[in-house]
């Protein structure tokens, strides 16, 4: 499920709980859960981050083979 | 028979005035008749015509191929061959300024009819697939073009039909070449283009008929004619008017280096805007991370152990505090417990005597003699027997125990 978000959609929940997490307020558990997903996010974001990387990387090194 | 009756009734035909242009010109030494060959020069027709070498001489003293005349003429059939012609009484070579002058009044014509019209103008491919070129074999305008548009874009394609570019025969060929290019679909533009000449030379660029076919072409025209100077009435029907064969290959195609160079620059911009777009991203992605609720989850837990560890502190503090006053008291109670036992007394030296039902002895009244009584001490008690009643009121027999001890 976390996998279909897009990058901005995940980047604007991690804000999100990253915000509450910072209010306080939470109980334990609760404060777990939002760090577990708060973790979930934040790879969501950095996969789609290094995936942009690795397509612009190879566009690039395919660029340079023709040229 | 039959002869005679065409003859007969194209005598009945009426004197005309005819303009042409001199396809062929026979003079035979000696002959007073002369011949000509009058061909449209739009259309590919050509009728002969006879004259008298005096009526030449006097109308047109130095007519030669390709000039324009008009004549008088009236249709005459000759039955020895069959063959019909004109024969003109006056002919006069059109001059110079005086082509102009119709070449003006055309202009106009044609500026009235819209064939001008910036409007009607159609857009040159950007790349074209086909170029379609009309131009003399071999000339200087078919090389200048073919070599400076392939200079520009190599991978260019033409289809070049050759026609002749002066006389009478060039405008019927254009515009046979016209139509050929124009049904042709890979053709996306096509190219008339001719050195520079004398205004005669460039005379069927300017023709109606030809300006008429351009402008009822489905694909681009480029007009290619002269030199910067020349502008022959095609320029104006085209759609694109280049000053030059040279000047055409520039605007037929784009410059394959400079296109090259423009993607180049692209590609970069391109290249550093989704490099900036991601570093952005990353710095923020970063700096989220970075955030203590993320970067450090153990204070989630540690903040909360210290919590913790301090109500326990506290618990077990106040704790304590409990217990020491409840010492405190106890021992306080135990003083207060101990102050009021009749221990203390006893250790004095006192005693209690008590009766054997355990009442206490407070008065020699509540004995007789031989009655036994319990006497308590600080540590242990005696059995003890009333001896005798002393004369009331004696002391208690308690006291006199006491007493006899110490």
């Amino acid at each position: 499920m976390t996998d279909e978000l897009s990058y901005e959609q995940a980047r604007a929940e991690l804000a999100g709980v990253v915000e509450r997490l910072e209010a306080g307020g939470t109980t334990l558990e609760e404060a777990l859960a939002l760090w577990e997903r708060g973790e979930q996010l934040a790879d969501v974001c950095q996969r789609w981050l290094d995936g942009a990387r690795q397509r612009l990387d190879a566009a690039r090194a395919a660029r340079s083979d023709e040229a | 028979m039959v002869s005679q009756k065409i003859g007969a009734w194209i005598a009945r035909l009426g004197w005309i005035w005819v303009d042409g242009q001199v396809a062929q010109i026979t003079r035979r030494p000696g002959a007073t008749t002369v011949f000509l060959t009058l061909r449209d020069p739009s259309a590919d027709i050509s009728l002969t015509v006879t004259t008298n070498r005096d009526v030449l001489d006097t109308g047109a003293p130095n007519l030669g191929e390709g000039a324009r005349v008009l004549l008088h003429a009236k249709p005459d059939f000759y039955p020895g061959r069959g063959t019909l012609s004109l024969r003109a009484d006056e002919i006069r070579q059109v001059g110079l300024g005086e082509l102009l002058a119709r070449l003006e009044q055309l202009k106009k014509l044609l500026a009235a009819e819209g064939l001008f019209e910036p409007a009607g103008k159609r857009r040159l491919p950007f790349l074209p697939g086909r170029i379609g070129l009309i131009t003399g074999r071999a000339s200087a305008a078919e090389r200048d073009v073919l070599m400076n548009t392939r200079r520009r874009w190599p991978a260019v394609e033409f289809r070049v039909i050759n026609v002749a570019v002066q006389g009478p025969t060039s405008v019927p060929q254009m515009i046979d070449a016209l139509r050929v290019l124009d049904q042709d679909a890979t053709v996306d533009v096509i190219v008339i283009a001719r050195g520079g000449g004398s205004t005669e030379d460039l005379l069927p660029f300017s023709d109606e008929a030809l300006c008429r076919a351009v402008f009822a072409c489905r694909t681009p025209v480029v007009s290619a004619v002269g030199h910067e100077t020349d502008t022959p009435l095609l320029d104006f029907v085209a759609d694109l008017r280049a000053s030059t064969p040279t000047d055409a290959a520039k605007r037929l195609v784009p410059d394959f280096g400079e296109e090259l160079r423009l993607i180049r620059y692209a590609r970069h911009r391109l290249d550093r805007a989704v490099t900036v777009l991601l570093d952005r991203e990353q710095h923020r992605l970063d700096a989220v991370r970075s955030r203590p609720v993320l970067a450090r989850p153990e204070l989630m837990v540690e903040h909360r152990q210290v919590e913790v560890t301090s109500l326990w502190e506290r618990g077990a503090r106040t704790l304590d505090h409990r217990l020491t006053s409840a010492a405190g008291d106890l021992s306080h109670t135990l003083a207060r417990l101990r102050a009021l036992s009749p221990a203390a007394t006893l250790r004095r030296g006192y005693a209690i005597v008590q009766a054997p039902d355990g009442t206490v002895v407070r008065t020699p009244r509540d004995v007789a003699p031989g009655d036994p009584l319990r006497v308590r001490l600080a540590e242990g008690e005696i059995a003890a027997t009333v001896a005798e009643m002393p004369p009331a009121p004696g002391p208690p027999v308690g006291a006199q125990t006491e007493r006899a001890r110490s």
